[in-house]
C-alpha cells in the first residue's frame, strides 16, 4: 500500500472503532433498560456521559503531570524549537505546538491536548541525546501528525470512553447484585446483563487498545510524507527499538501517547509469547511499523544505523 | 406514479452529489490558499533579511558594489512575483545571489566573526528551511486539488465554475518536485 492509501484505511478502521464505541454504550443502556427500567438506563448514560466531559476538560493538566513534562522557555531550548516549527509547518498546522521536556534517560516522546491550538509535544532528554537531526525531525514530525489527525484529542476521548463504559457496567452489576425487588424482567435477560455488564469493560479495552494502534500507524505515514523521507521514520523507530532503557513514568493510562510504547517491554517479559497478547498492546510491533514504512518508500533499512552527533548534544541541549 | 419517484429520487441523489463534491472542492481549494500564505509568509520574512545583511557587509566591504546591487535586484524581483512560478524563480535567483555575498564576506575575517553576520547567517538558514518545509504542504495541497479539479466528473465543470488547477510553487529546472506524491 501506498503511504496515501494506508491513511485512508487506517481513517476509516478508525471510525469503525469509534463507532463500535457507540454501539457498546447503547447496549449497556438498553441492558440497564431492560433488567430495571428505561429511565435508569438513560439517567446512567446522562450521568456517565457528564462524568466524562469532566474528564475530557481536566485531561490536558493531567497528561502533563503524569508524564512528568516541565514547561521550557523557549530560547532555551531554541534549535529544538525550530525543529518543531519547521515540521509543523510542513504539517501545515496553524499553529506551533509547545515543546516540553521530560527528565528522563529513555528516548521517547509524546503528544498531547485536545486542540492543534492547545497542544504541545513533550520529548524526553533521553531522546535528544539519542537521535540526530534526521531522526529526531521524524519523532517530531510523527508526534505533530498525531496532533494534525486529532489523534490525541480522539485518544483521550477513547480513554474516557473506555472510563465512562466500565462505569456505567459496574453501575449495572451492583444494581443486580444489589438490586432487590426492583429487578425486572426473567431470569435470561438477568444472566444476558450480568454478562454484558462483566464483559463490556474488556470490550472496551481492546476497542482503545486497538484504536491506539491504528493511529500509530497512522502518524508514522503522516511523518514520513511530511518529511518526504519515509526512512528517516524507519530510522528513527530501529534506534528507538534497539535502545533498552526504559522509561520511569511507564504507565499504564498514558501509554498510547508516547512515539514507542513506554510498557510493552515491562509487559512481554510477564506475559511470555502469548500471541493473544498483542491485543493488549498500545502500539504495534516496531518491526511491522517499520515494514509499513520499508514497503510505502521501497527501501530496506540497512542493519548498521548511521553513526553521528546526536542533536541534542550538538547543540548544548543535553550533555552527552 | 413509479417512474416520477425514480425520476426524484434520481434527481436527490445527483443533487446530494454535486453538493457534497463542490464543498470538497471549496475545501481543497481553501487549503491551496492557506498552503500559499505560508510560503508568502516565509518569503516575506526573507526579503525582510536582505537590507540588514547588506547592511552588515557593506560596513566591511563597502566597495563590493556589484554583489549588492545583485542581491538588491533579486530581493525587488521576489518580492514583485506574483504566481507561485515566478516567486519560486525568484526565490531561486534570490538564493544564488545571496550565495554569492556569502563568498564574498569568507574574504573577510571580521565580518565572518561579527555577531549579527551570524545572527543573520542563522535567521537565514532557518527561513530558507522552513519556505521548504511550507513548500511541501503548498505542493501537496495543490496536488490534491489539482487531481480533483482534473478527474471526472469535475473535468468538464470544474473551469466554468472558478476552478482552476494551481501552479506548484517550483522553480524551473526545478528537480525537486514531489516525486513521490502522498498527498492526502
Amino acid at each position: 500500500m501506498t503511504l496515501q492509501e494506508q491513511i485512508r484505511a487506517n481513517r476509516l478502521k478508525s471510525a469503525i472503532v469509534v463507532f463500535g464505541f457507540v454501539l457498546l454504550l447503547l447496549v449497556l443502556a438498553a441492558l440497564i433498560g431492560f433488567a430495571f427500567d428505561i429511565s435508569l438506563g438513560v439517567i446512567a448514560v446522562v450521568g456517565a456521559v457528564a462524568y466524562g466531559i469532566f474528564a475530557l476538560v481536566r485531561s490536558r493538566s493531567m497528561v502533563s503531570r503524569l508524564t512528568g513534562a516541565q514547561e521550557v522557555a523557549p530560547e532555551a531550548i531554541r534549535p529544538l524549537r525550530r525543529l518543531v516549527e519547521n515540521v509543523s509547518i510542513a504539517a501545515g498546522l496553524p499553529v506551533t505546538p509547545e515543546v516540553r521536556i521530560v527528565e528522563d534517560a529513555a528516548p521517547n516522546a509524546f503528544a498531547a491536548g485536545l486542540r492543534p491550538q492547545t497542544s504541545y509535544v513533550g520529548v524526553t532528554t533521553g531522546l535528544l541525546a539519542t537521535m540526530p537531526q534526521r531522526e529526531l525531525e521524524a519523532v517530531l514530525a510523527h508526534e505533530v501528525s498525531h496532533i494534525r489527525n486529532r489523534d490525541t484529542y480522539l485518544m483521550t476521548m477513547a480513554l474516557v470512553f473506555a472510563g465512562v463504559i466500565a462505569l456505567i457496567a459496574d453501575i449495572g452489576f451492583r444494581s443486580i447484585a444489589y438490586g432487590g425487588r426492583s429487578r425486572r424482567g426473567g431470569v435470561i435477560v438477568l444472566v444476558l446483563a450480568l454478562v454484558g455488564f462483566l464483559l463490556a469493560p474488556y470490550a472496551a479495552l481492546l476497542l482503545r487498545l486497538s484504536l491506539s494502534r491504528r493511529r500509530e500507524f497512522l502518524a508514522d505515514a503522516g511523518a514520513a510524507e511530511m518529511l518526504n523521507d519515509p526512512e528517516a521514520m524507519a530510522l528513527a523507530l530501529r534506534r528507538l527499538e534497539r535502545n533498552s532503557t526504559t522509561i520511569a513514568y511507564a504507565d499504564a493510562s498514558t501509554a498510547h501517547l508516547w512515539v514507542e510504547s513506554p510498557t510493552d517491554r515491562l509487559d512481554s517479559d510477564r506475559r511470555g509469547v502469548l500471541a493473544l497478547s498483542s491485543l493488549f498492546n498500545t502500539h504495534p510491533p516496531m518491526q511491522s511499523r517499520i515494514e509499513a514504512l520499508e514497503e510505502a518508500g521501497g527501501f530496506r533499512l540497512p542493519e548498521e544505523l548511521p553513526s553521528g552527533e546526536s542533536f541534542g548534544v550538538e547543540h548544548g541541549l543535553v550533555h552527552a | 406514479m413509479l417512474w416520477l419517484w425514480i425520476l426524484i429520487g434520481v434527481v436527490a441523489l445527483v443533487a446530494l452529489f454535486a453538493v457534497v463534491g463542490y464543498n470538497r472542492l471549496v475545501r481543497l481549494r481553501n487549503e491551496v490558499d492557506t498552503g500559499w500564505a505560508n510560503i508568502d509568509v516565509q518569503l516575506q520574512r526573507r526579503a525582510d533579511l536582505i537590507p540588514n545583511l547588506v547592511e552588515t557587509v557593506r560596513a566591511y566591504a563597502a566597495h563590493e558594489r556589484g554583489v549588492f546591487e545583485e542581491v538588491t535586484r533579486a530581493r525587488a524581483a521576489l518580492q514583485q512575483a506574483g504566481t507561485p512560478g515566478t516567486a519560486a524563480d525568484a526565490n531561486e535567483g534570490l538564493t544564488i545571489a545571496i550565495g554569492r555575498l556569502f563568498a564574498v564576506a569568507e574574504a573577510y575575517p571580521e565580518l565572518k566573526a561579527s555577531e549579527s553576520f551570524l545572527q543573520l547567517h542563522e535567521d537565514l538558514t532557518d527561513t530558507e528551511d522552513k519556505i521548504s518545509a511550507a513548500r511541501r504542504y503548498y505542493n501537496a495541497t495543490v496536488m490534491r486539488f489539482n487531481t480533483a479539479v482534473q478527474s471526472i466528473p469535475w473535468l468538464l465543470v470544474a473551469s466554468p465554475l472558478g476552478f482552476h488547477a494551481r501552479e506548484f510553487f517550483s522553480a524551473r529546472g526545478d528537480t525537486a518536485l514531489p516525486q513521490v506524491s502522498f498527498g492526502y
